[in-house]
């Protein structure tokens, strides 16, 4: 098979599976899911295997499938290549699905078809977006990744799920909008130019730069609006809380391990890329943005009391230090926020199947009503403990190596007025303000292990003992029907029994019987993702070694002082020259209207 | 040059002065001579990976021991697999050692194991980030693995006995937990960079937490646990941004390429570089403080000895809390980066020393006593790290390593035998109890050396600090000295007070509450005891028997006592003339002197006889602190002796009379809620940050933000989505078809311009 089959094999794979669940028994669906999701990862991993450019940051195989007479009435191309950041991102995607989906086996009983069906389609656009190197393809596969988890969560959400599944729905579905409108502007004024419409990605960033600096402006801020809304950057991040809290288990992992990052993956391939000139104007300020998302988000999580609620506020946080890291503009801190990307999947999606499995036997995340469970689930105990820590970024586990580079990263990228080295994340101590976050991260983190895991043994009842709507009735409390200002009404206490909500499932109670601590099918889960987490933790360097080709040609458009800063140059007395933008780039990018609006420190870029 | 002499008129005096005086005066010279090809001589040695093992043994005895957890094994085998995985680890640092000479000329080893975190983008020096997992052995290393690695084994053993009633699930969880604390320290002492000794910073971190919150069905054990492991946090802070600026400045956080850019310094005299450079110590030593619990970050360490005892041992006083200490002493070279580093380090050593011992002086929990002991002798070792004398420090490390841990053990033995008891007021005349004589007088010699009389392991290390900080005049060095002393006195006070109280006297005891009892097994019903007899939740003293330790824990205080004893000696060598000190050459053979012998050798002459001509209070320096610290141990003694042993009575008439006085009434009450520092903690940073802060942000988050701005941004398509009404209700598709719908009038959009450009 030749690497651009497999690809699209890929792709196929999920549908036919999704399509072979459409006509078979229900029981059946979760095994084709399962299975669908498995032919995926082995292709990826085979794809992975032969890969011949996981150190040139060349995209391969970079093929057109569409016939010659489509592209030529168009423009449109379904090209598919990856480089090997792409690819390792599909990896992530391809590893978590399976697990998510075996994950899914007892939590959801009823309307199986539609929840195994949906999972597929998600997958394939996910993969789909990440393999495009066609804008519209790529736009295809990151918009339709919203159908399928709309579904997910307005089927199978909790109590607020309509709510949250329209709010989901309008924030991502609006985002994207601006993008593909940015998107179309390029590509329109590019066809002006050549008289030839071209969506291909290379060939868009190639004229972006010969756009005007106030075009390339507006064009760099609304691709970031689009993908901002999905990282989710502060202050669009409310649907994040809210969709979390109501998706299902397996659509939480799915929605913070990959879902997240197709947002930071459009900033790294499209954004940044196509108008180095209006982000390194306008990383200042993104940067200030991402401060406060750290130190707020997390001050935030401290005073939640739903579980999925705090990891996923958290979530907010690490993606904002990834952010930190990507706009430093530097390969250290790009290198850190491509494997944040990585890790953050891998253990907030992990904390997310670790809730998920507590539900399915107490049915209630709420923290008021659980306490000291490492009684009762030693094992599930340890596993929460650890990926916490994974979490909170322990040297030794993975989530610290990235959060590590990209606060060097950005460390580096600081204004440093004395040498005249352009910083373009302002000032020093934002930057420690926002190292703040491992303090905090450490206390709310802590604060939730503090109270579910440790402490007195406090749970409602044992899932064991009781019948599926006698438990429901505890867990599914709360705030439904109270609209849409009760957007947390699973973190209420309310005694309201609003019964279970999974129609048609509750007819004979629960179906299968869970023993008190993870059943070796849950341990089976959690203990891949623990085994990668310390592995990358232990040794990253063939990950980093791969992502920094990639990140190179992704800044090779920056000016050279961006994009190969020296880090001691003060120490060693070379005071930085004012840095030379590179000869193809227009000659006044800091003269824009808009980016003295934004009081950018480029300045210094631009003398 | 110049530069250094003016920040440190002490340094050569210090080091000049107690080797000279003490007999190594040869040795400070050849050390001067020497450094240069010390300092960044380090050269790798791949033949020594071996060594890597060191670190390995106890993380797969770590993961071996969570396996037995996940397997349910309901013995010992955790406990002997640790121990023999400790105990190889610390035949292998033996090995070392052995094979290590620290008087050789090739320097300090780099053994590079495997690649960790490494990016490179260009050629420059600052154009790479690299931290791989490599060791770095010089003296400093193997001083601190020898104690490491020895105590952890030793009191691995006394934990497989003291926590035998756990075994099962808990006992797995506890040698697991060691063994990853061992790893970690591993890391941190031997790691050959700054991302690696910041991993073993962090790994005893997460086993301290761990292991304070090892009885999580106390909630003050599983709060203390996460105040340990926040407030270590905000050291790490400090510790993170200095390895940024050390990278910044030094392009590497290599020990070796660090060392050897600090020694170009030295020798040229220019420091180069931009003002940051010199934030780079006070960054460090923040993290130095909150590991090594030195004022502001001291109100953890106290608190956790909620943990179980061997763990306070190993952990809380003889080996984590070091690292703030390691850290200084191994980045010596960088504290001398700015002129008021050592000397801030020095006053926050002098002042916790104090402060920790006057709290000490009001406590009843003897662990907790114990605890402002190993916090006000950190103190010290910080004074000594301030005023030049790494030496001093490192050696009160390793002195203190042995009796503070033998102390901790043996108010172990005594909880274990008496239910958890910890109150000194309810516990006396130990000595006479049937069982437990050894476990009385190996605790003596723990109070003797922690009082450091004369002749005890402690003199020699503590007066050497002392010592050091009296012979110096500037910089108020030497009232940090008297400081010291008077708190040498308390010292002595509050430990022999819990001496006497406990072990002297007539006999008497009542059993603590196991079930809220401070170190035992009160969370839940199946943990039952696993002893003989039944003593259960006794209340009543009356049908209450001592449960006398056995084999493994009387062994151990007698191997520890012997330990404190013998770390005396090289120090008793150096008193007799009879040798140089092991420890100072071991020392010296680091990178704890970098920059020291220089200065010896730059103002050669007057300085270095400084110390030997300093008198104190008109005597011989030497003579002089002798006589004060005899003073000071003995007049602590008296005191304690007559409070707490000849008349207890009037400790009390004396307590009731302070209180009463309406002008120092304050005092006491201060001393007993420890100086109110963790209610002033929480007034200044806890409830305005984390509970208001947090509540005021997430209510901002959620009805101005959210519901509000976003809400009514959202209103618009909303608004446009009830045009959908119909497919919105109940038909779940109508989501998909508006976006599908969506796309289509976008791709129309597409075609209408198309068309339009006429292309």
């Amino acid at each position: 098979m030749t690497l651009s089959a497999m690809l699209l094999w890929m792709l196929l794979a999920p549908l036919v599976g999704a399509v072979a669940i459409a006509v078979s028994p229900r029981h059946l669906a979760k095994h084709i899911g399962l299975a669908s999701s498995l032919v995926v990862l082995f292709l990826s991993i085979v794809f992975a295997v032969q890969f011949p450019a996981w150190t040139t940051g060349a995209f391969v195989p970079d093929t057109n499938v569409f016939p010659d007479g489509v592209v030529s009435l168009t423009g449109v191309t379904f090209t598919l290549g990856v480089d090997s950041v792409s690819l390792l991102l599909i990896l992530l995607t391809t590893f978590l699905t399976p697990l998510a989906l075996w994950g899914s086996y007892t939590a959801i009983e009823g309307r199986e078809r539609e929840f195994y069906g949906w999972f597929l389609t998600l997958l394939s656009a996910m993969l789909l977006a990440f393999m495009a190197r066609d804008v519209i393809a790529f736009y295809v596969g990151y918009e339709f990744t919203i159908v399928p988890m709309l579904f997910l969560i307005a089927i199978f959400g909790g109590d607020d799920r309509k709510y949250a599944s329209l709010k989901f729905f309008v924030f991502t579905f609006v985002g994207s909008v601006i993008t593909l409108a940015a998107l179309v502007y390029v590509a329109s004024k590019s066809a002006e130019a050549t008289k030839v419409w071209d969506f291909s990605l290379s060939a868009l960033q190639a004229h972006a730069k010969t756009l005007s600096p106030k075009e390339q402006f507006w064009v760099f801020v609304a691709l970031m609006v689009g993908f901002c809304v999905k990282v989710p950057f502060f202050p669009v991040h409310t649907w994040l809380p809210l969709a979390h809290t109501q998706a299902p288990t397996a659509g939480s992992v799915i929605l913070a391990g990959t879902l997240l990052k197709l947002g930071t993956y459009g900033v790294y391939r499209i954004a940044l890329p196509m108008a180095p000139n209006a982000a390194v104007e306008t990383v200042g300020f993104l940067a200030i943005l991402c401060v406060i998302a750290v130190v707020a988000i997390s001050l935030v999580c401290c005073a939640q009391t739903d579980m999925k609620k705090l990891v996923a506020y958290s979530s907010v946080a690490h993606m904002g230090v990834c952010m930190l890291g990507m706009l430093s503009l530097n390969p250290l801190g790009m290198n850190g926020s491509i494997l944040y990307m990585i890790n953050h999947g891998l253990s907030t999606g992990a904390l997310f199947l670790c809730i998920g499995f507590m539900y399915e036997r107490y049915h209630t995340k709420d923290m008021d009503q659980l306490s000291g469970l490492a009684k009762v689930m030693p094992i599930w105990a340890f596993f929460v403990v650890f990926f916490t820590m994974t979490s909170v970024g322990l040297p030794g586990l993975n989530g610290f190596v990235s959060e590590f580079l990209c606060l060097m990263g950005a460390f580096a990228a600081t204004t440093h007025t004395d040498s005249g080295f352009p910083g373009l994340l302002g000032p020093k101590w934002m930057i420690v303000a926002g190292v703040g976050s491992l303090i905090f991260g450490a206390v709310y983190m802590l604060y939730m292990v503090g109270r579910v895991v440790w402490g007195p043994l406090k749970a409602p009842g044992h899932g064991d003992d009781h019948g599926h709507g006698a438990v429901a009735a505890v867990g599914h409390a709360g705030g439904h029907g109270a609209g849409q200002g009760a957007a947390s009404g699973a973190g209420s206490s309310s005694t309201t029994a609003a019964g279970p909500k999974h129609d048609d499932s509750a007819a004979g109670g629960h179906g299968h019987r869970l023993p008190t601590d993870l059943s070796a099918r849950e341990i089976a889960i959690l203990a891949p993702l623990a085994v990668i987490c310390l592995v990358i933790g232990i040794h990253p360097y063939p990950l980093l070694d791969v992502i920094t080709p990639s990140t190179k040609a992704t800044l090779a458009g920056y000016p050279e002082a961006v994009r190969d800063f020296d880090a001691t140059r003060e120490s060693r007395g070379e005071l930085a020259t004012a840095p030379a933008l590179p000869a193809d780039a227009p000659t006044t990018p800091a003269a824009t209207d808009a980016s003295t609006a934004l009081g950018s420190n480029l300045g210094v870029i631009a003398r | 040059m110049t530069h250094l002499a003016t920040l440190f008129p002490s340094l050569p005096s210090a080091l000049a002065g107690d080797g000279d005086a003490h007999g190594t005066a040869h040795r400070a010279a050849e050390g001067a001579a020497a450094a240069a090809t010390w300092i960044g001589g380090a050269t790798a040695h791949p033949e020594y990976s071996w060594a890597g093992w060191i670190l390995l043994l106890p993380l797969l005895s770590a993961v071996f021991c969570f396996l037995c957890g996940a397997f349910r094994v309901k013995n010992k085998l955790p406990a002997l697999v640790t121990i023999a995985a400790l105990g190889s680890a610390f035949g292998l640092v033996l090995t070392l050692y052995l094979k290590y000479d620290p008087t050789h000329a090739s320097g300090p080893m780099t053994v590079h194991l495997f690649d960790w975190i490494r990016v490179v983008w260009g050629e420059k020096p600052g154009q790479s980030f690299v931290a791989d997992w490599s060791l770095y052995i010089d003296g400093l290393t193997l001083f601190w693995m020898l104690f490491v690695t020895g105590l952890g084994t030793l009191i691995a053993i006394f934990a497989s006995e003291y926590m035998e009633s756990d075994v099962g699930g808990n006992y797995c969880r506890f040698f697991g937990a060691v063994g990853i604390f061992l790893f970690a320290m591993g890391s941190l002492v031997m790691g050959g960079n700054l991302a690696l000794l910041y991993l073993g910073w962090e790994g005893v971190g997460v086993a301290s937490y761990l292991l304070i919150g090892y009885y999580y069905g106390k909630p003050t054990a599983v709060a203390a646990a996460k105040k340990a492991f926040v407030m270590n946090r905000v050291g790490d802070l400090g510790l993170l941004v200095g390895i940024y600026l050390t990278w910044r400045h030094f392009g590497s956080i290599d020990y070796a390429t660090i060392f050897k850019a600090c020694s170009e310094t030295i020798a040229n005299g220019s420091h180069g570089g931009d003002w940051t450079k010199g934030l780079i110590p006070y960054f460090l030593m923040l993290g130095a403080f909150g590991k090594s619990a030195q004022i502001p970050l001291f109100t953890w360490l106290p608190d956790a000895m909620e943990g179980p005892t061997p763990v306070s041992a190993l952990i809380h006083a003889a080996t984590m809390v070091t690292a703030g200490v390691y850290l200084i002493a191994r980045l010596y070279p960088l504290f001398l980066l700015h002129p008021h580093a050592l000397h801030t380090v020095a006053w926050i050593g002098g002042l916790t020393a104090f402060l920790a011992a006057t709290i000490g002086m009001m406590q009843y929990d003897m662990k907790r006593v114990f605890a402002y002991s190993t916090v006000s002798q950190l103190g010290y070792m910080f004074l000594g790290l301030g005023v030049g004398t790494t030496f001093g420090a490192c050696y009160h490390v390793f002195t203190h390593a042995f009796f503070k841990a033998l102390l901790f053990l043996a108010s172990g033995a005594v909880m274990h035998g008496f239910a958890g008891q910890l109150d000194i007021r309810k516990i006396s005349g130990l000595r006479n109890v049937p069982g437990f004589k050894i476990v009385a007088w190996t605790m003596l010699i723990g109070c003797l050396w922690l009082s450091a009389l004369p002749f005890t392991a402690a003199f020699f290390s503590k007066d050497t600090i002392l010592l050091v900080a009296m012979t110096d005049e500037s910089h108020g060095n030497r009232i940090l000295a008297w400081l010291g002393l008077l708190t040498a006195l308390m010292t002595a006070y509050y430990t022999f007070r819990v001496w006497f109280r406990v072990c002297g006297g007539e006999t008497a005891y009542q059993p603590g509450d196991e079930a809220h009892g401070h170190d035992d097994h009160g969370h839940d019903a199946d943990h039952g005891h696993g002893h003989g007899h039944s003593h259960g939740h006794a209340a009543d003293a009356h049908g209450f028997h001592p449960h006398a330790p056995r084999f493994a824990i009387n062994g151990v205080l007698l191997l520890l006592a012997v330990g404190a004893i013998l770390a005396g000696l090289p120090g008793l060598i150096e008193f007799l003339k009879m040798g140089p000190n092991w420890a100072a050459e071991m020392i010296a053979a680091s990178s704890a002197t970098i920059g020291v012998p220089n200065l010896t050798e730059g103002l050669a002459g007057g300085h270095a006889e400084h110390a030997h001509h300093a008198t104190v209070l008109g005597m011989d320096g030497h003579t002089a602190m002798f006589l004060l610290s005899t003073v000071a141990g003995f007049g602590g003694i008296a005191i304690a002796a007559y409070y707490h042993l000849v008349r207890r009575r009037a400790a009390e008439t004396l307590k009731q009379a302070l209180l009463a006085n309406p002008l120092i009434g304050w005092l006491p009450r201060a001393l007993e809620n420890k100086w109110y520092v963790d209610e002033l903690y929480d007034a200044l940073f806890r409830y305005p940050i984390v509970v208001f802060g947090g509540h005021v942000l997430a209510w901002i988050d959620r009805y101005i933000l959210d519901g509000g701005i976003i809400n009514g941004i959202a209103r618009i398509p909303a608004w446009i989505g009830r045009l959908f009404q119909p497919l919105y209700n109940g038909l779940l598709q109508g989501y998909a078809i508006t976006m599908v719908g969506g796309i289509g009038l976008i791709l129309a959009w597409i075609v209408y311009v198309w068309m339009k450009g006429g292309i």
